[in-house]
């Protein structure tokens, strides 16, 4: 059990910078995600708390102690890798037992934690099989096991489960949050898919070009983000960016859209605008903020809009509509029956209560 | 494959293949089957004219000679020769692969060099090296042999084990790495059982280049450390009395070889092709 | 949990001073020993070859005083050594395109699915892995005029006996050696280009078979530029091996009749073992080497073009 402290971590490889001066903390037991785009540098800054690359700058702290001089297996931790890298010329058994072997355990204790591994991932019945006679989801399991057996203080994923396909995916996954809550040892998981991210984090680390972007519990990430790029990363389908002017009146607010046609802001998006008159704004509504309106009066910040129906794509418990807000493709996500055909009109619902605010330029969220 | 299935036509096809794949096969295998009769020969049947295709019955005094002399004394110098100079190229070549695919020692210009060397010609080095041990007291010594020949191999060793070691996946070892192990336990327990196959295939080759060599032997060899190629060259003279002897040593000579690259057929492609087609 | 904690401790290995530093030179330790026997047999020879072709030793005469150029002068009045130079250029010149021709035709037999290829495939690499000399004393007596089969088997198809001295009659030496090579090397043509044929992109040929495309154009347009690479591997491998052919020639013919078959390889042993000529025959070494380079880095650049 330990807890992670990163603090102004570089790393280069030849003239790419992979790691631009992080700091990170990780507390003892939490459960964090790595998520970002291709490229960003998860798997970098992963492998360099694992020790398999060296940091070019800063200092990393696994429980208390700086480890930047120790080997991988000095540090006393776990990893389960992309291609499962399990050892083809072993049983499962004896892939489960490498690492303990490595240390020199005795045997005994060894059985017993290879069968203690075994049941929890309920693989007990293929120990003497090889990798190869296993399906992509055991071998997995396997992977973890071998993992777990180890008693690491920290457990590092790098995309474990991105070979599989997406039935598995949702069941390891699951299992993956399971087995968290029954070892509770600090786990650190790399992923690109927000998703997994949303729904195993404890906590949500969104690194871009080799920088935190932004961290913090997952809802907080998905309601509050500080930057569009936070906003467009977190949310399926994507949150709706739609170019517009402000438009301050009075008390309040409202965004008037490039090709015409007004929406009013809610009063408590207002109160950081008083001076924002005739600013350019990304209006940032995500798909799950639409509605069919139902008639009525509407609550304080939900506005009423009509539009055309056009790419409907129903998955079964909602529909997906492509309607136009400002003359901008926006994707609307709606009850599954809530629309039946292209071109129909429909009334919707808009809760603006939500919506983010983003300044182009610089792309912090303005309110 | 069920032959009863296919139409008419298509069996004739096959036939016909099969006709020209036993005929072509049976070209090629001539030579070597009519070298095997005339070990088995008796002088007589040897010199027959016209020539017999087979011998009266299989007798072994061909062989039998050869022992008696101390001749097969060559079989053996090879013997130690090419299986001890392969075994230090095996191992000295394979660890030097590592760092190549691993760490990228010396950058491609290393790798570069170190294929460079197997393309030098033989003539081109033997005479000075001739010079050298000549100088160093070392002809005519396994010692001299022996380096030679795992100077010889290291390249070709080098060349295709860093084939091999590439092809495993650096998780493999990035995972032996954090479960515990250090570096050298890592070549020893997962790049060593992972590179296995390819690691026998190769070394069956640098036996066999060792032990058909010629060249080098001829000219560091005297009467010690003869090899089996030097030997049978002993036989040829202006007569041709020493045919059964000529006969005899090669069949020995070409029978160990014969079984091990039987037994590496899988990797025999990769093997001969320096490693450029993978079979 | 303490049990647990306790034993991880135990499980810690830390490795002394020593082992670390074993450890962090590890890539260069394991290159060491190799690069070294590589300098020592493989380099340390050429250096002094290199110095000694600048020299004037002889066998009579060991008299180390630098006189430039003057064995590489001489190589250019030196007759014999073009001679042999030419003699080795015919052998190659036919032979390499003989066995690449026969390698492909005996790939085209076994290409499709044969019940029992493996076999046959095992019985034909023989040629090939056997020692040269072995497979030049073979023809030997194959060749042999009284005794062997081959002058058995012609006088059967002529219906009259045919005579042929093969190694020594100068019409018929360089045919018994290239008969000797291209049956020796053949079938390794046959193997690469059987392997380079089996990765043929079979959709393309069916696409192909579908369009109603003639064999030729199929060969033209598929198959021939993928197994191209396959080809100029093969081709140089066998080239460069060819180039410094001895051990067949020795076994055959000992360069005879005269100097006739003698190759640069023979030559060069000539000069150096009977003559004793030390410095000219590290020129000759070194005209061998310059004349391999250049010709391996002509097909080199030729491959990266037509990639
Ligand atoms: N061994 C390497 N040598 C050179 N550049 C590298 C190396 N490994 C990674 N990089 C570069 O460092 C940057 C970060 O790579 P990293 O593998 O950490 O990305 P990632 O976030 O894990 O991406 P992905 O989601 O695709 O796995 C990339 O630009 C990558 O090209
Ligand atoms: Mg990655």
């Amino acid at each position: 059990m330990a807890d992670v402290k990163l603090s102004g971590v570089h790393k280069y490889y030849g003239n790419v910078h992979a790691v631009r001066g992080l700091d990170l903390t990780i507390g003892d037991g939490e459960f964090a995600v790595l998520v970002g785009p291709s490229g960003c540098g998860k798997s970098t800054l992963l492998r360099t708390i694992a020790g398999l690359e060296d940091p070019d700058d800063g200092t990393i702290t696994i429980g208390g102690a700086v480890v930047n001089d120790l080997r991988p297996r000095e540090r006393n931790i776990a990893m389960v890798f992309q291609n499962y890298a399990l050892y083809p010329y072993l049983t499962v058994n004896d892939n489960i037992a490498f690492g303990l072997r490595a240390r020199k355990t005795p045997e005994i204790e060894i059985r017993k934690r290879v069968g203690e591994a075994a049941e929890m991932l309920g693989i007990g019945s293929l120990l003497q099989r090889y990798p190869r006679q296993l399906s992509g989801g055991q071998r997995q399991r396997v992977a973890i096991g071998r993992a777990i057996v180890r008693k690491a203080d920290l457990f590092l994923f790098d995309e474990p489960l991105s070979n599989l396909d997406a039935q598995l995916r949702d069941e390891m996954r699951t299992e993956i949050k399971r087995l968290h809550h029954e070892i509770t040892t600090t786990m650190i998981y790399v992923t690109h898919d927000q998703v997994e991210a949303m729904t195993l984090a404890d906590r949500i680390v969104l690194l871009r070009d080799g920088k935190i972007e932004q961290q913090g519990a997952p809802l907080e990430l998905f309601e509050q983000p500080r930057t569009g790029f936070v906003a467009g990363f977190l949310g399926s389908p994507s949150i709706n960016l739609i170019p517009a002017t402000l438009k301050i009146n009075g008390g309040g607010a409202a965004v008037v859209f490039e090709s015409g046609g007004t929406m009013t802001l809610p009063s408590a998006k207002t109160t950081s605008l008083t001076s924002a008159e005739g600013r350019q704004v990304l209006v940032g509504i995500r798909p799950q903020h639409f509605s069919r309106a139902g008639g009525g009066s509407l609550r304080d910040g939900v506005v009423a809009y009509s539009a055309v129906a056009d790419l409907i794509q129903p998955t079964g418990t909602r529909t997906f509509t492509t309607i136009k807000i400002g003359g901008v493709d926006v994707v609307a996500e709606l009850q599954a029956h809530d629309v039946s055909r292209h071109g129909e009109r429909i009334d919707l619902a808009i809760d603006l209560n939500r919506v983010v605010l983003i300044d182009p330029a610089s792309g912090l969220v303005i309110a | 494959m069920k032959v009863g299935k296919l139409p008419a036509r298509k069996v004739r096809i096959l036939g016909l293949r099969y006709l020209g794949a036993t005929v072509v096969t049976l070209l090629f295998l001539f030579p070597v089957y009519w070298l095997f009769m005339i070990s088995f020969k008796t002088p007589d049947e040897i010199y027959h004219v016209p020539p017999l295709w087979v011998p009266a019955q299989i007798q072994f005094s061909n062989y039998y000679v050869l022992f008696k002399d101390g001749d097969v004394v060559a079989i053996l110098n090879s013997l130690i020769v090419a299986g001890v100079s392969s075994g230090i190229a095996i191992v000295l070549g394979t660890l030097c692969a590592y760092s190549l695919a691993r760490f990228g020692t010396g950058g491609e210009n290393l790798a570069m060099w170190i294929i460079s060397q197997r393309m030098i010609p033989p003539i081109a080095v033997v005479f000075p090296i001739f010079l050298l041990y000549v100088h160093f007291g070392m002809v005519d010594g396994f010692f001299g042999l022996i380096l030679l020949y795992t100077a010889f191999n290291l390249p070709y060793v080098i060349w295709m084990m860093r084939g091999y070691i590439v092809d495993v996946p650096l998780e493999l070892e990035e995972s032996a790495l954090v479960d515990g192990l250090n570096r050298w336990e890592v070549i020893w327990k997962v790049v060593f059982p992972m590179v296995r196959s390819g690691l026998m295939a190769t070394s069956v080759f640098t036996f066999v280049f060792a032990w058909n060599d010629f060249l080098f032997a001829l000219v560091l060899t005297r009467t010690e450390v003869i090899t089996f190629p030097v030997q049978l060259t002993h036989y040829f003279g202006g007569q041709s009395n020493f045919w059964g002897k000529i006969a005899a040593m090669s069949v020995l000579g070409t029978l160990p070889i014969f079984v091990a690259v039987s037994v590496m057929q899988r990797y025999l492609v990769r093997g001969i092709s320096l490693g450029a087609v993978k079979g | 949990m303490t049990l647990a904690t306790s034993l991880n401790g135990a499980e810690q290995r830390r490795p002394s001073r020593l082992g670390r530093m074993l450890e962090d030179r590890l890539p260069y330790l394991i290159v060491a020993p190799a690069i070294f026997i590589l300098l020592l047999v493989g380099l340390f020879p050429l250096i002094y070859s290199l110095v000694v072709s600048f020299q004037r030793i002889t066998m009579t005469d060991n008299d180390t005083s630098f006189v430039g150029l003057l064995n590489y002068a001489e190589l250019f009045r030196d007759t014999r050594l073009w001679a042999s130079l030419g003699h080795t250029a015919i052998i190659t010149a036919v032979a390499l395109p003989l066995e690449l021709l026969i390698g492909f035709l005996m790939a085209q037999l076994f290409i499709d699915r044969l019940p029992g290829r493996q076999l046959f495939v095992a019985l034909l690499v023989l040629p090939t892995v056997i020692s040269p000399i072995v497979a030049g004393a073979t023809w030997r007596l194959m060749f042999d005029v009284r005794f062997g089969p081959i002058g058995q088997i012609l006088s059967f198809f002529a219906g009259e006996p045919v005579r042929i001295l093969w190694t020594v009659n100068p019409a018929y030496v360089y045919p018994a050696i290239i008969i000797c090579e291209v049956w020796q090397w053949s079938p390794f043509m046959f193997l690469l280009l059987l392997a380079a044929l089996s990765n043929v992109d079979q959709s393309q040929l069916e696409a192909a078979e579908i369009d109603g495309a003639s064999y030729l154009r199929v060969l033209r347009a598929i198959i021939l530029p993928s197994i191209a690479p396959v080809i100029a591997v093969a081709c140089l491998i066998r080239g460069l091996d060819l180039v410094r052919i001895f051990d067949i020639i020795w076994a055959l013919t000992e360069g005879g009749p005269g100097s006739m078959t003698e190759t640069i390889s023979l030559y060069t042993y000539v000069q150096g073992f009977s003559q004793f000529e030390i410095s000219y025959t590290a020129a000759i070494s070194f005209l061998v080497i310059a004349l391999l380079t250049i010709i391996t880095t002509l097909v080199l650049k030729r491959m990266e073009l037509a990639r």
